[in-house]
């Protein structure tokens, strides 16, 4: 939530520096429609939400999904979820002191510092296991007027603990939005994070999230990211590896259609080895969508040892649908094993010619692929007890998808 | 059951099929044998509704319908089934998923309720114990990994528990080990029934000294060339292709 402090012209000053497709990390990705929302909204006075009241959605993804808590709404933290928590091992904090929690490396780092000057701090206690799972609820528009909001969470495991995290994103409402997020995550020593974001945003909405981890010696990251909605989705996902030993497994599944543009950027800093990273994006496309799967993984002189792995699969199922999948290996030193690959297919005939002559229509023989093809993403993601509702997701989705495919 | 006159069927620039002629009726066993390119599969696949093969002219009946109206999910669900000379690996599909899912698209063709997950599971057990195969491929991916003997069985598995009116084999025996070779002709021979007809598409004659056919048939150049009982695929095996050829010929 933004405090008076905030002026308008710093945001108005942030919104004018978002980047543009001049830079080369935002090549096939277009800001303006977010800077348009802002600037209409400044124009009316940019107003912030009032409260932070659940709404019902949010209530019934609570408990849709078992986990413990912590609820955005429009950007201002819900105290009670806030009070509520009580896991024994972690401590949250609020932390609106003015100078941000935040270091501020980007463009839109500096725009949600200018949007907001609260923030979440969650640590986890040295050697402790948290098993149920920490949500971030995270939930704009529905009645309030729409805009833009951000949220700004620091999340800290202390050495060899353990902790899982739900990140939800969604949102609803007829008016334009943008919500902006930022997240850092730190492992200590033999730590381990198991992460799952999901984000099923309305379709006029837009989204950008950009996470940072930082890996400990010996800690293990894995994170499996799903992306349903939203109309401009731009995630960033940064890993520094600076200490050997230390895992990455990053996976993610992006299912768009319509007008939709959904963009996953990985970037991984190799800077000791030995230590692995390893990344498979899926996405399955139709109508007009425009996705982007970007990973670059740079191994830094001196981290030999590092095993770097990137993949990427898409199913266009359109002829209008595009990808752009760019992997992009940079290798400075020499004892590394390092492999990417990139496919861009449409569903295979054969199969589908097959799954016919055992009975099934070729609607239930492209679903059956379709979520095939999804599901190895699912089966990969760390929190077993998400995989029940992913899948119902998924294959909602899907059958959206394959509608508009049809027609 | 089976009724084929006259069929004439291209793939891309080359005419494949050229007045190919066949009547099937219930209860028998019919073996197509020729050479390489004869037609063989292309027979197979026109029969099963793949639709990158023209039919530029000629007709099929089957149960008195006209066969190539159908969609091949009509045709399957109608009791044709086509055992693949290569099955199709489908990773992420359950091989039981998708046997349930044939069973009950036949079943909700026919009116009835699906199948119960108890009657399913009894069913699909009892017809693996026959073909020798192990109960843990229920929950492999569609052939995924599957060995090519392994990919032959599950044809025939997924043969048994659809029980067909008509069956078409193409040539299911290839690439297998004699082991295989008797699980898979047992399989066959089990479904054998007179209100059933099977074809066998094969290039040897090794299978039918299994399974037993009423008659054969040999392909040449796109259409049959000569029509016998067993004796035929014995006598092809001694004197090749080439005879019937040049018997077709001269």
């Amino acid at each position: 939530m933004k405090s008076a402090a905030l002026s308008i012209d710093t945001l108005r000053e942030a919104i004018a520096s978002l980047p543009t497709k001049h830079q080369e990390d935002w090549k096939y990705t277009d800001l303006s429609p977010i800077a348009h929302v802002g600037n209409q909204w400044l124009d009316r006075g940019a107003e912030f939400a009032s409260s932070s009241d659940i709404p019902d959605a949010g209530l019934q993804i609570q408990q849709w999904i078992d986990a413990e808590w912590l609820v955005v709404v429009n950007g201002a933290i819900n105290e009670q979820s806030l009070a509520a928590m009580n896991q024994p091992g972690v401590n949250v904090t609020r932390r609106n002191d003015s100078t941000g929690v935040l270091e501020r490396n980007t463009p839109l780092d500096d725009l949600n510092a200018a949007l907001s000057d609260d923030g979440l701090c969650i640590c986890v206690s040295a050697n402790t296991e948290i098993e149920r799972p920490i949500g971030l609820l995270i939930i704009d528009g529905f009645d309030s007027p729409a805009g833009m909001s951000a949220v700004r969470i620091e999340i800290d495991l202390a050495a060899g603990s353990q902790a899982r995290f739900v990140e939800y994103h969604t949102s609803s409402g007829a008016a334009d939005h943008y919500a902006n997020s930022v997240i850092s995550l730190k492992l200590g020593d033999a730590s381990r994070a198991d992460y799952v974001r999901i984000q099923d945003r309305e379709k006029n909405h837009h989204q950008t999230s950009r996470m940072s981890v930082n890996l400990g010696c010996d800690s293990e990251f894995k994170h499996c990211a799903f992306d349903f909605g939203g109309k401009l989705v731009r995630n960033d996902l940064n890993v520094d590896i600076a200490n050997a030993g230390a895992t990455a497994t990053f996976d993610g599944l992006y299912l768009a259609g319509g007008h939709q543009h959904i963009d996953n950027h990985t970037r991984t800093d190799h800077r000791v080895g030995p230590a692995r990273s390893h990344q498979e994006y899926r996405g399955i496309l139709t109508g007009n969508a425009q996705c982007v799967w970007n990973g670059k993984a740079i191994v830094h002189d001196g981290a030999d040892g590092t095993d770097a792995e990137q993949a990427n699969h898409n199913l266009l199922l359109s002829a209008s649908a595009e990808i752009d999948a760019k992997p992009e290996l940079e290798i400075y030193a020499d004892d590394v094993k390092c492999s990417h690959g990139t496919t861009i297919g449409q569903l295979d005939e054969t199969a589908l010619f097959y799954l016919r002559t055992r009975g099934l229509s070729k609607h239930e023989a492209m679903q059956v692929l379709t979520r095939a093809f999804a599901h190895a993403i699912v089966s990969k993601s760390p929190i077993d007890s998400l995989h029940g509702v992913l899948t119902e997701k998924i294959a909602n989705r899907l059958s959206g998808l394959m509608q508009e495919a049809d027609k | 059951m089976l009724e084929i006159k006259n069929l004439n069927v291209s793939i891309g620039d080359s005419h494949i099929l050229r007045g190919l002629s066949l009547n099937v009726s219930a209860g028998e066993i019919h073996a197509i044998m020729g050479p390489n390119g004869s037609g063989k599969s292309t027979l197979a696949q026109v029969i099963a509704g793949h639709d990158d093969y023209k039919v530029s002219s000629g007709t099929v009946t089957y149960n008195e319908q006209d066969l190539l109206d159908l969609d091949p999910e009509e045709r399957a669900r109608e009791g044709i089934f086509l055992g693949f000379q290569y099955p199709v690996e489908i990773p992420g599909v359950n091989n039981a998923y998708l046997l349930k899912a044939a069973v009950n698209a036949k079943r909700k063709h026919q009116g009835l309720t699906e199948i119960d997950a108890f009657e399913f599971l009894k069913l699909a057990k009892e017809k693996m114990a026959l073909l020798d195969m192990d109960p843990k491929f229920l929950n492999r991916g569609v052939n995924e990994g599957f060995s090519g003997g392994e990919k032959k069985r599950n044809e025939i598995l997924q043969m048994a528990m659809l029980e067909p009116s008509l069956a078409i084999l193409d040539e299911t025996d290839s690439g297998l080990d004699i082991d295989a070779l008797r699980a898979v002709a047992e399989g066959v021979n089990a479904l054998r029934s007179p209100d059933r007809a099977i074809v066998l598409v094969t290039h040897y004659q090794r299978l039918l000294d299994y399974v037993e056919p009423d008659f054969v048939h040999v392909l040449s150049e796109g259409r049959i060339a000569r029509s016998g009982d067993k004796s035929l695929a014995l006598q092809l095996e001694e004197k090749g292709y080439d005879w019937v050829r040049e018997a077709a010929n001269g």
